[in-house]
């Protein structure tokens, strides 16, 4: 087994990760790289925790071989999160409670900026759709699906249209 | 002993070498979203491992009345540019959202039952499935492409590269059932596509998922329905007929007994909804 080179763009910098044959971009980010906020609840794709953004659509990172982005856009929460203060869909989980435990967090996140992204003002089905693959297990969802809505106000005013 | 390769083929050609090379020694994954699962848990510990993602067999085409999908376009893609509408209802009732994303068409034949909620209503449509191998390539309806649970007529140096089929005449109703209303594993998935002229059943294909070792059709139950009018009788006929035909299993999901209650119920909704889109019309 020879460990090889990948090369991709990480939260807009390039990195080379030296890697045994499909290893999970999972475990480079949070082994290898130390960037934790990617969880690693089931490594089934069945939670959600370890949801990421390759070129802005999210996906499982615990079943995608980092062979596999090579040459692609990785986002993480990490990504996202000001050197000071919060991101707004970060805000917004947090004065909406919808963090309790926070381990869902992450991945809830990540996804509510790619729905934000195609769909400014999601109504909540939308919302409730677009989040069925990230479980949490602590707050009851309502929150959750409050804290998005409250996202979209936050990232494109809530004047008019809502 | 851990994967030795992992390779990324850029090409048909090149993949074909690879699985010429090591045959049945090679495992080949689409998505991943079933085979990855199996990987981190150590239940399949490969040697040497080939993605498609990168072979350019995502292409979806519409021509001469048919419908080409290639075999790695992914859920999310079906869901948005199919355009058959059942086709992507049955995307829309796949996983959720970032599995739709990584998941192949391709890899829904492969997927073991209550999942394929993909390939029943590919089954209902009547496709077929291209196998390329070393030889050539040869055309397989998917109603045999099957043998039994996790087994098919694929050979050991073949792939799947597309899915095709007829652009559907008739109407198609789909419902999956399952505990939740999204990202759930079917208690059965149903799929039909009736053909109705002049007040009668001129062709009908029904087909069910989760409730056997693949998705399957039931041909006597089309039978009762084929030169009916649809009426209240022969749904319900249809729809007892086809509980009969299944072959249910019990798993976390449900069991055995409560699948095959469940398989009437859920037909005879489906065929409702033909016939209510029939009178409407
Ligand atoms: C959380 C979660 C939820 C899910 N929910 C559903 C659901 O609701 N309904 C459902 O139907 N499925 C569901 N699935 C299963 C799966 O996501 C889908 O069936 C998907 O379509 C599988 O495609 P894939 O490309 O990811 O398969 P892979 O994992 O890539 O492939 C599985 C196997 O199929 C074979 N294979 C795949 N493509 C080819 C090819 N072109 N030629 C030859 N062999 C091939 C290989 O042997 C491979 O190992 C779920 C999976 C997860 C993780
Ligand atoms: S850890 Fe990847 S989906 Fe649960
Ligand atoms: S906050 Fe604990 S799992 Fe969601």
């Amino acid at each position: 087994m020879k460990p090889k080179i990948v090369s991709f763009t990480l939260n807009g910098r390039p990195v080379d990760v030296m890697v045994r044959p499909m290893t999970t971009l999972q475990n480079v980010l949070r082994r290898q790289l130390e960037l934790t906020a990617t969880k690693a609840g089931c490594r089934q794709g069945s939670c959600g925790s370890c949801t990421v953004l390759v070129n802005g659509e999210p996906m499982a990172a615990c079943l995608l071989p980092i062979e596999d982005v090579e040459g692609q856009e990785v986002l993480t929460l990490e990504g996202i999160t000001p050197l000071h203060g919060l991101h707004p869909i970060q805000e917004a989980f947090f004065e909406n409670f919808a963090v309790q435990c926070g381990y869902c967090t992450p991945g809830m996140i990540m996804v509510t900026k790619a729905l934000l992204e195609r769909e400014p003002r999601p109504d909540e089905a939308t919302i409730r759709e677009a989040l069925s693959g990230n479980l949490c297990r602590c707050t009851g969802y309502q929150a959750i699906v409050q804290a998005v809505t409250d996202a979209a106000d936050r990232l494109h005013g809530n004047g008019g249209v809502s | 002993m851990s994967v030795q390769n992992y390779y990324l083929p850029e090409s048909l050609g090149e993949a074909l070498e690879l699985l010429a090379r090591y045959g049945p020694d090679l495992l080949v994954i689409a998505g991943g979203t079933v085979a990855m699962p199996l990987i981190n848990e150590g239940v399949s510990t490969p040697v040497q491992v080939m993605g498609l993602r990168r072979t350019g067999l995502d292409e979806m085409a519409r021509s001469n009345g048919n419908v080409k999908i290639g075999a790695t376009t992914t859920l999310t893609r079906l869901l948005e540019e199919s355009p058959v509408p059942l086709l992507r209802t049955a995307a829309r009732n796949t996983a959720a959202w970032t599995i739709r994303n990584m998941g192949t068409v391709g890899g829904n034949l492969f997927s073991p039952p209550p999942a394929g909620d993909v390939a029943v209503a590919l089954l209902a449509l009547d496709a077929e499935v291209t196998l390329t191998g070393s030889g050539g390539e040869r055309v397989v309806p998917l109603a045999r492409f099957w043998t039994g649970f996790m087994t098919n007529v694929m050979q050991a140096d073949e792939l799947v590269t597309a899915i095709t089929l007829p652009v559907p005449t008739g109407k198609t109703a789909y419902i999956k059932y399952g505990r939740k209303q999204a990202h759930t594993p079917a208690v059965v998935t149903v799929a039909a596509h009736l053909v109705v002229e002049g007040g009668r059943v001129q062709q009908a294909r029904l087909a069910l998922g989760a409730v056997g070792p693949h998705p399957l059709r039931c041909p006597q139950a089309e039978a009762v329905l084929t030169g009916s009018e649809l009426s209240e009788d022969a749904i319900t006929e249809a729809a007892q007929t086809a509980a009969g035909e299944c072959d249910p299993f019990t798993d976390a999901i449900a069991s055995e007994w409560y699948r095959r209650k469940m398989v009437p119920v859920y037909v005879a909704r489906a065929l409702r909804q033909i016939a209510q889109e029939e009178a409407a019309s």
